[in-house]
């Protein structure tokens, strides 16, 4: 009884995940029959006409004009989610290290609360400073030193031009980043503390400084484990929803054409447009949020299994934790 | 009689001449001796004025009773003890007669002049010809090319090359406790230690591994001095010249071990050896 019971519990996140893409699909489906792989490519986010005229495409009726693409989304989601980790994985590191080793420890404990705490700050209330604070500082204070100095050739010119008012790319991901922080940091500074401590003294009595034992004993100990707090922080950053609509400018249509100009991504832009989609008769414009819902989830799972790869093969030299 | 050579020596010719072969000739003959070394952690002494001085190219064993201080005095010789909460000291340690604290003394050099082996094998997370260079690497001794070869003779020194050297950069947690210790041992010698002090270097391998490991360390000697501590009282007579006993905290007695395990001068070093107490 207790062993089926088991069995029956353990589908349902598995149920649960199969019956959501499933909804997905259903809803998505007349906006996948009439825009095909353009979807993916396409970069406009037209609604039609708002006057209640209809066409039928591949036998689905739409409203006049229609058109939809989200590379745009696409992009911004995987831009602003790669800035994110760029910034959280170092400093979530070095936090880690402050922690555990760095700081004495009646300063490292309070400081690890803190650090607990902000991972528990609604991500509305970091979108709002965000806009209030650090987006507009940022394009003061900070973008410019960095825009103005870029010299205008390919690849390096994405790093210079506008910097705008501090809505967009670059504080999108800076924003993310800062909330993913507590959560990479946190697991990382619990696996530090698991790391045995003969290895680390190995390496210093061969003379090996203390960043030495860090980069070649403590951190390639715990790599996978480093590797899959990243990922928990990077499935933050792809679906974190409000605090990126109200720091990225919630610009349709375009990807930036450079690191500060505005854009939205996937989440972001099923909440800013459900409402408005709802009054389209046809139900078309739903759909196409279905869809963006869809590639969501799909590339969510695609990044959890890309991870399990890398913690795979990062894994083969097997440092066991707990052993020494 | 001459020692290596084998032949009569009466007139001390061939000694003469080794002697100005020896590239230690201008050298201290210690290499290492403590001054009155006090330690302590929090106030607490752990040991006890010890002034020792240990000859060039020779095994001393190091024993007594748990908790006697045997571990910190080793730690201390290559300052490991520096950062542990609370630790004090007073009296000194020379490296070829040059204090291990004074200013002009590099800690990380300190390190490299004086290897150190654990109790047990600690390898580090990276694959078996990195864990051999990983010290090399550190100190900028060799690169690229090289680091391959300063892996094959040192894993050739300590026997173990045949086994590893279709799985080089494979993972070191899958050889057996005792060829993990000869890695570990393959690693310290990389950096061309001068000292080399061991924590007990068997304690954790089973008996055969432990041979190969103390065949292993007669073979390192004259080039290398030993300083071995261990709760073996076999291990210690039959590798060292010389034996240290330590009792709470103070040195009871250090003599040659033929003299130390046959005549001990201290009736507590005669409890300890005979098995009474320990």
């Amino acid at each position: 009884m207790w062993r089926l019971g088991g069995r029956v519990a353990t589908l349902v996140p598995v149920g649960a995940l199969v019956f959501l893409l499933a909804v997905l699909a259903v809803k998505a489906w007349p906006a996948i029959r009439v825009s095909g792989w353009g979807y993916l490519t396409g970069s406009s986010w037209l609604p039609g006409s708002t006057y209640g005229g209809v066409e039928k495409v591949h036998g689905v009726t739409i409203p006049v004009g229609a058109h939809y693409g989200a590379w745009p989304l696409i992009a911004g989601t995987l831009q602003t989610s790669a800035i994110a980790l760029v910034f959280a994985v170092p400093v979530s590191i070095l936090t880690a290290f402050a922690l555990t080793e760095g700081l004495p420890s009646r300063i490292a404990r309070p400081l690890g609360f803190v650090v607990e705490m902000v991972a528990g700050i609604p991500s509305v209330i970091i979108g709002l400073w965000g806009v209030l604070v650090l987006g507009p500082f940022l394009a003061h204070d900070v973008y410019p030193l960095i825009a103005t100095h870029i010299p205008n050739v390919p690849v390096l010119s994405y790093f210079g031009g506008s910097v705008g008012y501090g809505e967009g790319l670059v504080t999108s991901g800076l924003v993310l980043g800062l909330m993913i922080v507590p959560i990479i940091a946190s697991t990382t500074r619990d696996l530090f503390l698991q790391v045995p401590a003969l290895p680390q003294e190995g390496a210093r009595a061969l003379g090996m400084t203390d960043a030495e034992v860090a980069r070649r004993v403590t951190l390639p100990w715990v790599r996978s484990g480093v590797i899959g707090a990243a990922v928990l922080g990077l499935g933050r950053a792809l679906g974190e929803t409000i605090a990126v609509a109200m720091v990225s400018g919630s610009v349709l249509g375009v990807v930036s054409p450079n690191l500060y100009g505005t854009m939205t991504t996937i989440a972001a832009t099923i909440v800013s447009q459900l409402d408005s989609a709802a009054t389209d008769g046809t139900g078309f414009a739903v759909a196409n949020l279905a869809e963006a819902g869809l590639l969501l989830a799909g590339i969510s799972i695609a990044v959890n299994l890309a991870a399990r790869a890398i913690v795979r093969r990062s894994g083969a030299l097997g440092a066991p934790v707990g052993r020494a | 009689m001459d020692e290596i050579t084998g032949r009569p020596d009466a007139d001390g010719h061939v000694a003469s001449v080794l002697r100005t072969l020896d590239p230690d000739r201008d050298r201290p003959t210690d290499v290492l001796a403590t001054q009155h070394l006090t330690v302590g952690f929090g106030g607490q002494a752990v040991l006890r004025d010890v002034t020792v001085a240990l000859p060039r190219g020779t095994v001393t064993a190091i024993i007594g009773p748990t908790g006697s201080g045997k571990s910190t005095f080793l730690r201390t010789l290559n300052r490991m003890n520096d950062r542990v909460r609370g630790f004090e000291r007073h009296g000194d340690v020379l490296l070829d007669g040059e204090s291990i604290w004074s200013p002009g003394q590099d800690l990380l050099a300190v390190r490299r002049r004086v290897g150190m082996l654990f109790q047990r094998p600690n390898p580090f997370p990276m694959s078996i010809r990195d864990n051999v260079v990983s010290g090399v690497r550190a100190h900028g001794i060799a690169r690229g090319k090289q680091l391959d070869v300063v892996a094959e003779i040192r894993l050739r020194e300590v026997g173990l090359w045949d086994a590893v050297k279709d799985r080089l950069h494979g993972s070191p947690y899958r050889l057996s406790g005792g060829q993990q210790q000869l890695l570990c041992l393959a690693r310290a010698l990389a950096v061309g230690p001068e000292v080399l002090l061991l924590d007990e270097p068997t304690s954790a391998l089973d008996p055969m591994s432990t041979e190969a490991v103390e065949a292993l360390f007669q073979t390192l000697t004259p080039a290398l001095t030993l300083l071995v501590v261990t709760h073996n009282l076999g291990q210690a007579r039959r590798l060292s010249e010389a034996t240290m006993l330590f009792y709470d905290g103070q040195l009871a007695e250090h003599g040659a071990t033929a003299q130390v395990f046959g005549q001990p001068r201290d009736p507590r070093t005669a409890r300890y050896v005979q098995g009474l107490v320990g």
